[in-house]
């Protein structure tokens, strides 16, 4: 400030006092402010522009109004799980592999070579119970009863051996 | 004016790629929801159609060894199931099918035949009969092999239904039921049973036999099942003597107050005049092992001496104070074996003397003594 003295700011003064902008620039003020911000806005990465938005956006509507978003979500989801699921209910049959039909096997374990167990030995034979002609007539009418007990035969009554 | 529309469109643009944004997230979320759910209805389709296949392929290769056995016991006739185990006719059943019935025929291959039964045993639950024909096989597994929550399919005959296959798995391995004890560890299983097919095979996702099974349980939706391990000791049994053997050395266990080397299992009582008391072992010893089985309480001795043959020899390890002491012991006959042995001069023995539980039925064996495994 003790540069300049006092005649020498009035003189500055009176200068500026004629200083006048460039034609249309009052014009263009408004325009060339909202190109700037745009420039500005535009210099900012993808997800900062989306996360701005994102924010405008939730503060300017009320929490009530957006209530119907996650309803509106989940029946989206909804649709889409019913979608996919009548889509994929019909069978593939042409995913299963054919293989060639399974030959029976025949025992491996060589102790087990039972030539014929029952025809080269004399077993003694107890037949437990002995029926007469009559009772079997009367049985080829009885329906038979068809095996299946509720509780197994083996047992043991005590830790005996 | 033209600032104005300039402005105005630069604002529609940004909102254009806005909502392009938005909607391009939200078209990928529900892609993916799609997908993933797609790709876990087709793992299910997958699965389902993988089990699907592996229980028609056992069921159309084990079928044709599965038969419909048809007999007469005392108050009906009766129905039930069986299988083939050897090629020349050999079957395994139930106790209940094939145990106390006569007159049996078998429908096999669409024909029926005439059967008869080779042996019985009711501490198994299994029986055995014989066609005259030549049959497919179903090969034996493992039961020990088996694990909870082990798949497995049965194959049987309900009621007056055709052959139908059961799809269940494996729920536990019981020594008791109902307060009941077994005489060896019998296989629970969760597969829906019906009338009729006890002595069905219960068959491992290999298509061997691991059971046969033989009661069901409350509500038809369990059922279970003898290990095949217990029906081929009496098949080895009917090879050797022609009838079931079972053995025991005269000894009753009971639950030690403290466990020693891991084993809970007490001599209780050495009974007179059975190999047990000629062998030196004491009451108050305890129980390691008999044969290779390890026991680590009661219960164990049930299955340890099951598999023991009368006339072979069984090594019983005992624990005595300090001292590991290992007894080899020839187990006489089971006083529960219902076949009594016949003696070499053509008698039978007196079901007394089998009756008395606490004395061993002197023993005169044909075949050598072998040592249980």
């Amino acid at each position: 400030m003790d540069e300049f003295n006092d005649n020498e700011i009035s003189k500055l003064l009176r200068l500026k006092r004629y200083e006048q902008p460039p034609p249309g620039y009052f014009e263009n003020f408004l325009h060339e402010f909202h190109r700037r911000q745009r420039d500005e806005l535009l210099r900012q990465p993808l997800w900062r522009i989306c996360l701005d938005r994102a924010h405008e956006f939730k503060f300017r509507f009320p929490v009530r109004s957006l209530a119907s978003y996650p309803a509106a979500v989940a029946a989206v989801l909804v649709c889409g799980a019913i979608i996919s699921l009548k889509i994929y209910q019909q069978p593939e049959t042409t995913q299963v592999a054919l293989q060639s039909p399974p030959a029976l096997s025949t025992p491996t374990d060589a102790q087990w070579t039972l030539a014929s167990p029952g025809a080269t030995r004399t077993f003694r034979m107890q037949p437990l119970h002995r029926f007469d002609a009559s009772t079997q007539t009367h049985w080829a009418t009885t329906p038979p009863r068809y095996v299946l007990d509720s509780v197994p035969v083996s047992y043991e009554p005590t830790f005996r051996f | 004016m033209s600032r104005r529309s300039d402005s105005r469109s630069a604002s529609c643009h940004l909102k254009w790629r806005e909502g392009f944004l938005f909607g391009a997230c939200g078209i990928g979320i529900i892609a993916v929801i799609f997908c993933s759910g797609e790709s876990l209805l087709y793992a299910q389709e997958q699965s389902a159609a993988v089990i699907s296949h592996e229980v028609k392929e056992i069921f159309e290769r084990a079928g044709k060894a599965v038969v419909k056995i048809h007999g007469l016991d005392q108050h009906s006739p009766i129905c039930g199931t069986g299988f083939f185990i050897d090629p020349t006719g050999t079957l395994y059943t139930a106790y209940t099918v094939g145990g106390e019935a006569d007159n049996f025929t078998v429908e096999f291959a669409g024909q029926k035949y005439p059967a008869r039964q080779l042996v019985a045993d009711i501490r198994s639950g299994t029986a055995m009969l014989k066609i005259d024909a030549a049959t497919p096989v179903l090969p034996i597994g493992k039961s020990e092999e088996l694990e909870v929550a082990t798949p497995v399919v049965a194959v049987g005959f309900p009621l007056d239904l055709a052959q139908t296959p059961n799809f269940g798995m494996i729920a536990g391995f019981d020594h008791k039921y109902l307060g009941r004890y077994f005489s060896t560890t019998h296989l629970r299983v969760n597969l829906p049973t019906q009338r009729g097919e006890a002595g069905a095979p219960l068959l491992n996702m290999k298509g061997e036999v691991v059971g046969i099974l033989v009661s069901s349980l409350e509500n038809n939706s369990s059922c279970y099942a003898v290990p095949i391990e217990a029906a081929e000791k009496i098949r080895r049994d009917f090879v050797r003597f022609g009838e079931a053997r079972h053995g025991w050395v005269g000894i009753n266990v009971t639950e030690a107050p403290q466990p020693v080397e891991g084993s809970r299992a007490e001599m209780a009582q050495i009974m007179d005049g059975t190999p047990a008391a000629y062998s030196g072992i004491k009451r108050g010893d305890i129980l390691l092992s008999v044969g290779q089985k390890k026991v680590t309480q009661p219960e164990d001795v049930l299955d340890a001496s099951f598999f023991i043959t009368a006339g072979d020899i069984v090594p019983i390890t005992v624990m005595r104070g300090n001292k590991k002491l290992t007894f080899e012991v020839q187990a006489d006959l089971h006083p529960a074996s219902k076949n009594l042995p016949v003696l070499p001069d053509g008698t039978q023995l007196p079901a007394a003397a089998a009756a008395d539980g606490n004395h061993a039925i002197p023993l005169k064996l044909d075949s050598e003594a072998q040592r249980t495994p």
